[in-house]
């Protein structure tokens, strides 16, 4: 008897743990399928984490917020350069790695010094100079601005080269007999050997492309061309403001991301570091 | 072999070019920029008058209340995020390690808030921190407490992004931590049981030091990025208020994108910078050591 009230009472604690953890996502996804009204009214309750008591109210708040805001326009621009970067940053940082990992050539060591001390600068800081390169460039307000400066990553560049060293030579050595330039062993050999290192690098980089808010803040300024982060934040300051529209958007901008968090879990903690420690 | 190696540095440079391309564009003229103009009085509107001007920034730098603020509101951040936000990851691995019904729902839930950018949390949660009408204190005043100005109270502000910050990354660390736990061998346990360790020698005399590569790895981690702070101030209280949540890096983009003083702003970018470059080198030293 004495342990079946010790279990109810751990079992108690871990709920109201787990409570503390997921009543803000509960009451945006609720708040996104109730009108703006009866937010408020439901406040005080429990009411405040369940969706309106009437099933045809759900979705008029999404219906609202597509038609006062181009929000598949949004989404597609999201969408488009979260698969440019990480598209683009695979294939870049995979023929770093694999440069480092495979060949022999001139000041090998000093790049791969360069490489390392790289690491430590810290990006964040230099958003103001990194902004007046894309100046001088010419690409502020398009959407190469977007995408450039995400693609090259030391830690991929690392990650990729680390990957390809436990790769043995004899594998190229007898492609290379068959003869295949080192081009085509890149793109037939090595590239589909290394899916579990495409894996990683590519969830980390769509979760940071998808999340990415200062840079594209500041390189851009038509709407038309705004990531959903962009967007949100644009919503939320257009009056009039209606608390249950920015919670649609809220829920909208993260149904992608629980979406790669479900595919590509076993990926995550591999790349620790790159993203999600929280404060970024 | 010799024959060809000339052939393999060409296309070693190929591969490598347009990753070294893009990290020079993006990244190492950005910083050297910054050196440069960090001596120079560049405002963006009138580039043609750019003077030199010596260490004029600096010493303007080191008098600015703002930015000294700033630092001082970031150490704050810092000093309560790292055993606030591992202590919470360590302990519902902890948790969670238990063999156990429902445990996947519990995982799931501690993990979920990772799941939402910062932008989202730091709109969600200052629509839950509204004082008047938000979620937090209308339980506040159901339960019989006085409702509290959390972003609005120069003494409470910084505390509340720590807060949402945590509960946001704790999730993650969870995970790590959970990893770090189930790589301890069953039979180290086994061997302190037929010694006769209880619960607490167990967890200090054999958990914690066997997660110890696990613990530093995260501490670094949290704590390298703590120093990035801007979004959640950005968004949750624009640093206000009277600069209780302005951030370097914050105070920083203020200057040079908002107020477009670039010399200034880049002045600010190396100091700060070469302060996050000593505690990253520190780090990688200390880590090393311990051969994690």
């Amino acid at each position: 008897m004495n342990k079946k009230f010790k279990k109810t009472i751990e079992y108690l604690f871990m709920l109201f743990l787990a409570c503390i953890f997921i009543f803000p996502l509960i009451w945006m996804i609720v708040s996104s399928m109730k009108p703006e009204g009866e937010i408020y009214v439901d406040m005080g309750g429990i009411q405040a984490l369940l969706p309106s008591m009437d099933p045809s109210h759900w979705f008029e708040t999404y219906q609202e917020l597509f038609s006062r805001f181009n929000i598949i326009q949004y989404l597609f621009n999201s969408v488009f350069y979260a698969v440019m970067i990480t598209a683009g940053s695979i294939v870049v940082n995979a023929m770093a790695g694999y440069s480092f990992a495979k060949f022999e050539f001139k000041g090998k060591k000093i790049l791969f010094g360069l490489l390392i001390a790289l690491l430590i600068v810290p990006a964040e800081t230099i958003l103001i100079t990194q902004f007046t390169v894309a100046h001088s460039l010419g690409i502020l307000n398009t959407r190469l601005a977007v995408i450039l400066p995400l693609i090259a990553n030391m830690f991929f560049i690392y990650l990729f080269r680390n990957f390809f060293k436990a790769v043995p030579d004899e594998i190229i050595e007898s492609v290379k007999l068959d003869g295949a330039n080192y081009w085509t062993i890149f793109w037939k050999i090595m590239l589909p050997m290394s899916k579990p290192a495409i894996a990683t690098v590519g969830t980390l980089t769509f979760i940071l492309s998808w999340n990415d808010y200062l840079w594209p803040l500041m390189v851009l300024t038509d709407t038309d061309k705004l990531p959903l982060q962009v967007a949100i934040t644009n919503i939320n300051t257009t009056e009039p403001v209606f608390t249950n529209q920015v919670m649609a958007i809220l829920t909208l901008s993260t149904i992608p991301l629980i979406i790669v968090y479900v595919v590509a879990q076993k990926y995550l903690l591999q790349g620790m570091g790159g993203s999600g420690t929280g404060i970024k | 072999m010799n024959n060809i190696k000339d052939n393999q540095n060409f296309v070693a440079y190929l591969f490598l070019a347009p990753a070294f391309i893009l990290l020079g564009l993006f990244l190492i003229v950005p910083a050297t920029l910054a050196i440069y103009y960090a001596f120079t009085d560049y405002y963006l509107l009138t580039p043609g008058d750019r003077q030199f001007i010596g260490l004029d920034n600096f010493i303007e730098v080191f008098k600015d209340p703002i930015f000294i603020q700033s630092l001082k509101n970031i150490m704050i951040f810092v000093i309560c995020i790292i055993p606030i936000q591992v202590g919470v990851a360590l302990g519902l691995a902890l948790l969670i390690n238990k063999q156990r019904r429902g445990n996947i729902f519990f995982k799931v839930a501690f993990f979920s808030p990772v799941v939402l950018s910062l932008v989202v949390i730091s709109v969600l949660w200052l629509y839950l921190l509204n004082p008047s009408e938000g979620l937090i204190n209308s339980l506040l005043v159901n339960i019989g407490l006085d409702p509290q100005p959390f972003l609005s109270s120069p003494n409470q502000a910084i505390y509340t992004i720590v807060f949402v910050s945590a509960w946001q990354g704790a999730g993650y660390q969870m995970l790590i931590f959970l990893a770090g736990l189930q790589n301890i061998p069953s039979d180290v346990y086994e061997a302190g049981k037929i010694d006769g360790v209880n619960r607490w020698q167990k967890f200090l005399y054999i958990t914690m030091p066997l997660l110890k590569p696990t613990s530093i790895l995260i501490m670094i981690t949290t704590l390298i990025s703590a120093f990035k702070l801007i979004i959640q101030p950005m968004i949750m209280t624009q640093g206000g208020p009277m600069n209780s949540t302005m951030t370097p890096v914050y105070y920083i983009f203020q200057t040079g994108f908002t107020d477009r003083m670039i010399g200034y702003s880049s002045a600010m970018m190396v100091t700060f910078g070469i302060l996050i470059g000593i505690v990253t080198f520190v780090q990688s030293k200390i880590s090393k050591e311990d051969e994690f």
